[in-house]
């Protein structure tokens, strides 16, 4: 009898979402992405910057950090005094661009999906617990919910580097600390129209532990728009941890991100405007091409926006 | 049975949807007349392009859909060759409409008085008083009691059928020639559309409009309708006074929706109803475009698409069984059954 | 009215006090901070008697009721740059903040309110993939580099606007297009969503079967409509607003909070710092209660109970 209660509870789970990952499955979605010329973009940036950063050893032609002093801040090569030996110039100490921002790739991509990980699991918790108890514990986190929307991230991430200093690992904690409101919000209004369905109650009615339902029930229904707001927040973890590099409070050399190469090359915008602008543009390559494939994931993933742009 | 000119007289118009997944002639080859003080009505399943018929007659089908031929003429001015501008001027004064849904078709965010008066400000030169006036007066003649205090309420203050009757009174504010009225009463609780429908009864009389009626509910056809017009798959397929239709449908068609009604004096264990869905325009047959469903159809009707004829002084019908003098439909079903 | 705005205000009751104890938390766990505010050749005698005097040997509980209390009248130390008091300091700034902000908000409003309603009302046309595509491209530029090649375009090679600085009109048009740029991607995309889907709306077609022409059509029926959600989503984005801002300002050596933030964090001049975060999420909170307001104001269907 046990048996066939519980193979009752799963079956309308697994109607409810078919989870993609047969392999008859992948051609059907390069069949969907391949419809959607931004999603096609958007894809293929995603994974020549994932390319870049995994191989940036073999792709660089110069080591990051080795400086020259006989060759600083020269121009890209098609301007004047550029050479094709470096082909999108040196900085200020002589060192190789394109081999920096391939390198650069690196500290973005590991900071952007990290620290979106951190996040989306508090997030998850957070939203299960608050939307699947309700009453107390609900109230509890959406006050918190509140207070961390009332504070811009920006500020807070600031306020806790300044005090503890920042490294790879902090920065990572800290962009993910500061995010989790987003997904708490999301996974809680999911969960509170989940509540209601059938399988669920079906599922509270014949004695299934609070847990199981929140892990077997529940979380497999909150995934898609899950994946969908992570993605999109890579983007905007990129653009924030550049920003933090900006302000001097970002990853500290000898590591390498794009954020403080921009901001170090600010300095010499007068008379070498390559320095600013590449760091810059690579930002904006990489977090369009996410957007983009966030974009498509939303479109595919969600019904709801479905016939909305 | 040529009369002087007809109020509308739509020939052969054509409009079809340009989707992405190819085009979807929702109208195809639609005429017929509309004569002054006149109440018709066009009838059909739901997509069978009724509602794209009253839409192309005002002017008001959204892109990807577009009229591609024929012609609609109100009193004798061709609407599909008017600027948008000339339209405009018609658009509300000689004719209006009024939709299926009354609960979304006024602005939640505009008082019920602003939204009549907005059309008399429109078309007619009167003073800001003169419009409200005007407006109460609209809103008295609906009958809707205490006009002053309405003017100020906002939809979501009103009920359905009030938010109806102030559709009404939007509509025949300027005194339009044609009213067109797509579902009027479909959305509204039953004792609700009886007044609605004597409402309308009542200012027709009262105002001399001319008025369509885009309904599926035969029971709103014999309330208040003269002539009907049965489309189905974006074509006309019988048309006739209510009187011919209800007592003598020579489509097939025509005859599966009465008899999908159900009646008081003729109790039966089950309805009938007409088997099968109307075709889409992918899976559109060659012939008649109900022979899948007909009960009746020939080798012929499956071939060659029928074209509408007259069968006697008032009715018209497309249907092969007519082509050869008139048979009665009974006696087919008999012939058909054995 | 009266009732629903008391009741708003209570509700910021809590969110305020765990703000504050995040703070407070934070600048507790940094520790000590005697050392930063006295000479570097102070006795050891001269650092027990400030920590004493400032009750930092009290334990944490007590240190916080006592910041509580002070906060509660605006007190939030001396700051040790200045030697002032924190919250004068930061009030000084703040009119500056504000003005950039509203400036911003003002060149985006400007841009993206008949962009995104044409973009809307002409779909898939040059001018609407012109739109979409420019709203996208705002969103993944950081904001900062967008400053940096504004100064680069406008400053350094044609010399138009000065680099930094705030006073005259023309300081506060490269950071107002800066910041307003992002502010505008985002409202864009809004009013183009929301617009196209009021645009589907029964009452629209009620409005065009009036003879209304098209563009009293687009604004009075369909803008209207489209501005509640717009107005309230753009109200949650306040946050990340002041946020950029901050940001915007040290780009363009503004001399609002953001630049005395960031300057008052890597001096660790903590006092500063719990002001500029309390000042800041009275604002974002205000914000949103203004904008709940104004959309109540908008949408009759809205009680205040």
């Amino acid at each position: 009898m046990s048996v066939n209660i519980s193979a009752q509870t799963e079956a309308p789970r697994e109607e409810e979402f078919e989870v993609s990952k047969r392999p008859n499955q992948l051609r059907r979605w390069a069949k969907l992405l391949l419809r959607s010329k931004t999603g096609t973009i958007g894809m293929l940036i995603v994974l020549s910057v994932c390319f870049t950063a995994v191989f940036a050893p073999f792709l660089a032609p110069y080591e990051p950090d080795a400086m020259n002093a006989a060759n600083i801040n020269v121009p890209p090569m098609w301007l004047d005094g550029g050479s094709s030996a470096h082909v999108l110039g040196t900085d200020s100490l002589g060192r190789d661009m394109l081999s920096r921002l391939i390198y650069g790739s690196q500290v973005s991509l590991i900071i952007g999906v990290f620290s979106v990980i951190v996040a989306g699991i508090i997030g998850l918790a957070m939203g299960i617990l608050a939307g699947y108890y309700g009453k107390w514990i609900d109230n509890l986190v959406m006050r918190v919910v509140d207070s961390f929307l009332a504070v811009p991230n920006i500020l807070l991430i600031l306020v806790i580097l300044g005090i503890f200093g920042s490294n790879m690992l902090t920065l990572i904690l800290v962009l993910g600390v500061t995010n989790w409101v987003i997904y708490a919000r999301l996974v809680r209004s999911e969960v509170l129209s989940l509540k209601e369905r059938d399988f669920i109650r079906a599922a509270k009615s014949i004695g299934t532990k609070d847990s199981t339902i929140m892990l077997k029930h529940i979380l497999p229904n909150v995934f898609s728009s899950f994946i969908v707001i992570s993605t999109l927040s890579v983007a905007t973890t990129i653009i924030l941890e550049a920003s933090l590099s900006f302000l001097g409070l970002g990853i500290q050399p000898p590591s390498i991100s794009w954020g403080y190469m921009l901001s170090s090359g600010r300095d010499y915008l007068a008379t070498s405007w390559w320095l600013a602008t590449f760091p810059g543009l690579a930002i904006t390559f990489t977090v369009l091409g996410i957007i983009f494939l966030g974009d498509w994931l939303r479109d595919v993933l969600d019904p709801r926006s479905q016939g909305r742009k | 049975m040529k009369q002087e000119q007809p109020l509308l007289d739509v020939r052969h118009l054509k409009t079809y949807f340009h989707t992405e997944n190819g085009t979807v002639p929702s109208v195809e080859g639609v005429s017929f007349q509309i004569n002054k003080g006149e109440v018709v009505a066009i009838v059909g399943e739901s997509g069978c392009g009724k509602s794209v018929t009253s839409y192309s007659i005002m002017g008001l089908v959204k892109s990807p859909g577009k009229i591609e031929a024929g012609e609609v003429l109100l009193d004798g001015t061709d609407l599909t060759t008017l600027s948008k501008r000339q339209m405009r001027k018609l658009r509300g004064n000689d004719m209006s409409m009024i939709f299926q849904e009354p609960l979304t078709s006024l602005n939640p965010l505009f008082t019920v008085g602003f939204q009549i008066s907005e059309v008399i400000v429109l078309h007619q030169d009167v003073t800001k008083k003169e419009a409200r006036q005007k407006t109460i007066e609209m809103i008295e003649k609906v009958g809707i009691p205490n006009a002053e205090k309405i003017y100020s309420n906002f939809p979501h203050q009103l009920s359905g059928g009030m938010r109806q009757r102030i559709m009404i009174a939007i509509a025949l504010a300027c005194n339009p020639k044609l009213l067109i009225a797509d579902e009027p009463t479909t959305a509204l609780d039953v004792s609700i559309q009886a007044q609605i429908l004597d409402l309308m009864k009542k200012l027709r009389k009262e105002l001399e409009t001319s008025i369509l009626i885009i309904t599926h509910d035969l029971g709103v056809v014999a309330e208040m309708v003269d002539r009907v017009v049965v489309m189905y798959a974006g074509k006309v397929v019988e048309e006739g006074t209510v009187y011919e239709l209800f007592r003598d449908p020579k489509h097939p068609y025509t005859k599966g929706l009465l008899e999908s009604t159900p009646k008081i004096h003729e109790r039966k264990d089950e309805l009938y109803s007409i088997k099968g869905t109307v075709p889409t325009p992918a899976n559109m047959p060659k012939g008649c475009s109900f022979s899948p469903r007909c009960a009746f159809a020939g080798d012929k009707c499956r071939e060659q698409q029928p074209e509408l004829v007259q069968v006697n002084s008032g009715q018209k019908v497309s249907c092969w069984l007519h082509e050869e003098g008139e048979v009665s439909l009974h006696e087919q079903k008999q012939t058909a059954a054995t | 009215m009266k009732r629903y705005l008391i009741r708003r205000i209570l509700q910021v009751i809590p969110v305020l006090l765990i703000i504050s104890f995040i703070v407070f938390s934070l600048v507790f766990l940094a520790g000590n901070p005697v050392a930063l505010m006295l000479p570097e050749d102070a006795s050891q005698e001269q650092v027990e008697a400030l920590t004493e005097s400032l009750g930092l040997n009290e334990p944490f509980y007590v240190q916080y009721g006592m910041f509580l209390g002070n906060a509660v009248q605006g007190d939030f130390g001396q700051s040790y740059r200045y030697n002032q008091d924190a919250m004068s300091i930061v009030l000084e700034r703040l009119p500056q903040t504000l003005e950039l902000a509203a400036v911003s908000m003002l060149f985006a409003t400007i841009i993206a309110v008949p962009l995104g309603i044409w973009s809307a009302s002409k779909q898939n046309s040059f001018v609407d993939v012109f739109a979409t595509g420019a709203s996208v491209l705002g969103k993944a530029m950081p904001n900062f580099w967008l400053g940096i090649m504004l100064i680069l375009l406008f400053s350094v090679n044609l010399s138009l606007f000065p680099v930094s600085g705030r006073g005259s009109f023309m300081h506060i048009v490269l950071p107002a297009i800066t910041l307003g740029t992002a502010i505008a991607a985002e409202m864009t995309r809004l009013i183009r969503s929301n617009m196209l889907e009021v645009m589907q709306q029964d009452y629209v077609r009620t409005a065009q079967s009036k003879g209304q022409k098209d563009s009293v059509v687009t604004y009075r029926h369909a803008f209207k409509n489209c501005l509640i959600p717009v107005v309230t989503i753009m109200a949650l984005q306040t946050s990340s607003l002041i946020g950029g801002a901050l940001v915007t300002e040290v780009v363009f050596a503004w001399p609002g909070m953001g630049q005395l933030l960031v300057q008052a964090v890597n001096a660790r001049d903590m006092a500063i710092v719990q002001a500029c975060v309390f000042v800041i999420a009275i604002a974002v909170i205000a914000m949103n209660l203004v904008a709940d307001i104004v959309y109540r104001l908008i949408d009759p269907r809205i009680k205040y109970d």
